[in-house]
């Protein structure tokens, strides 16, 4: 990306242009640098607004992507294919790693201002192909990973497609990225249905602003082109619908549920962190309904502020909502429509701002049993 | 008898999967395959404890072998688990994702 001079900063374009002409040799100089700058610049980024929609690769703040080829093992990162301001190549997996982590990083830097995972520039690293029929995507702590799906087995017999299909999917994992630079949440019971959730939101988010989609026009369906046309669904989950995704004999019914009043007491998937992140996904859905437009810009600002500035990796449900109604005050003022549609959000789903918060399951048997949560999150 | 348990949950999905299988009542060649990937993987000696403690959406694995009055569980996730025991974690993901036990 080209460096804008300190200068751009300061002055508008208007008196740039009066030093340009009436200033001493040297000032006229940098003047006419500065311009060419600022106007370089600004054509990268009209070029940029343009692109976007076709996923292109365009220089960002810091944008740096590294795409690899596990070959079918699990060997971590694989064999490097395709880095920043590399041409495409034949391998679909490959590009779509690397357009989806491109559009991922343009929208955090756009909308939010921030520079990659840890706002810091951090190179985005994903890996395609690991190991066979692995019908999964995972953030390892430091990277992207992507298996194929049921590609091993026969057609007639395959559930899933490749998991970079979805560029939702690659949304969602490198956001997992991002809430590990910030809040870091705990990964059980609503902590880690809010890492889980947050997630979702800046997957179908990322997915919206490459589409330039309003929230109205958004399907706000995650993972969708990731079932295969043996299984009866629209995707992984639906924000709007929480358990409307998919109802197939093999995979089974869509379990997430879209009010506490039908939160899953379960020991299993950490307590249901991809469970119960349904209830907050579609808090995060009514709000954006309610706001209107682009639920990236208004919506997506107020979960960022969230994020990155209030949430700490033990929080609940309830003190997300706190939060969240906190923050769109902070950012649009007290009872403003945006405060007010945050409000209705978790009303929506049976969470009343400024309530007492509930402890989850597993905090409340491990507490019943006499072991705290800081001791499990120990053991792991 | 030998008896494999296989569990996998959590993923992208959060779908469980899971196998019983009695060595016995399957037919020999591969209840003969799965034992030899038993004992390359050294599976009783194997640490009973493998999550990472980072990684978002991986596989947790619980892996229960029951054999001449020995029983182990471990448990480990998609980046720690042991290379001995990838060949037959794979081929136990396949039966599991297969349905064809």
């Amino acid at each position: 990306m080209v460096q804008q001079p300190s200068i751009y900063c300061i002055l508008p374009p208007h008196l740039l242009r009066e030093i340009a002409q009436r200033g001493t040799p040297l000032q006229r100089e940098r003047a006419l640098q500065t311009i060419q700058a600022a106007e370089q610049v600004r054509a990268r980024r009209r070029l940029a607004r343009e692109l976007a929609g076709l996923m292109a690769a365009v220089p960002g703040g810091g944008k740096q992507r590294f795409v690899y080829d596990a070959r079918e093992g699990t060997t971590l990162p694989g064999a490097l294919i395709r880095k920043e301001g590399d041409p495409p190549v034949s391998d679909a997996a490959v590009n779509e790693a690397y357009d989806g982590s491109g559009v991922t990083y343009d929208l955090f830097y756009e909308a939010y201002g921030r520079n990659s995972l840890d706002n810091n520039g951090l190179d985005l690293k994903s890996t395609v192909h690991y190991e066979k029929g692995y019908d999964n995507a995972f953030w390892d702590g430091q990277q992207m990973v992507y298996g194929d799906g049921d590609e091993d087995l026969p057609a007639s017999e395959r559930l899933f497609n490749r998991f970079t299909i979805a560029l939702d999917i690659i949304g969602h994992e490198l956001t997992h990225g991002v809430t590990q630079f910030e809040a870091n949440l705990a990964y059980w019971d609503q902590a880690g249905a809010l890492n889980e959730s947050f997630s979702d939101v800046y997957g179908s988010l990322v997915k919206q602003y490459q589409r330039r989609q309003t929230a109205q026009q958004a399907d706000w369906i995650i993972g969708e082109g990731l079932l295969t046309a043996n299984v009866k669904g629209v995707g992984l989950r639906s924000m709007k619908q929480p358990g409307s995704a998919y109802d197939d004999p093999i995979l089974g019914k869509d379990p997430q549920p879209g009010h506490m009043k039908d939160y899953v007491t379960t020991v299993e998937d950490n307590g249901g962190v991809h469970i119960n992140s349904g209830i907050p996904n579609r808090a995060f859905y009514v709000t954006a309904m309610e706001i209107g437009g682009f639920a990236w810009e208004k919506t997506g600002l107020i979960w960022y502020k969230t994020l990155t500035n209030k949430l700490t990796d033990r929080s609940t449900f309830q003190e997300a909502a706190n939060l969240t109604f906190e923050a769109a005050g902070e950012l649009f003022g007290k009872n403003s429509l945006e405060q007010n549609a945050v409000k209705t959000g978790w009303a929506e789903v049976g969470i009343t701002i400024g309530s007492q918060a509930p402890t989850g399951c597993l905090t409340s048997l491990l507490a019943y049993l006499g072991l705290t949560t800081q001791a499990r999150g120990q053991s792991k | 008898m030998k008896r494999i348990l296989f569990e996998r949950t959590g993923g992208l999905t959060g779908r469980k999967v899971s196998l019983d299988l009695d060595l016995d009542q399957l037919p020999p060649d591969q209840a003969r395959t799965l034992s030899l990937l038993l004992e390359q993987a050294d599976f009783f000696n194997l640490p009973a404890d493998l999550v990472p403690p980072s990684a978002r959406d991986a596989f947790i694995y619980t892996l229960t072998l029951e054999a001449e009055m020995q029983v182990h569980t471990i448990r480990f996730g998609d980046t720690t688990a042991p290379n001995a025991l990838r060949p037959l974690l794979e081929d136990l993901s396949q039966r599991a994702r297969a349905r064809r036990v």
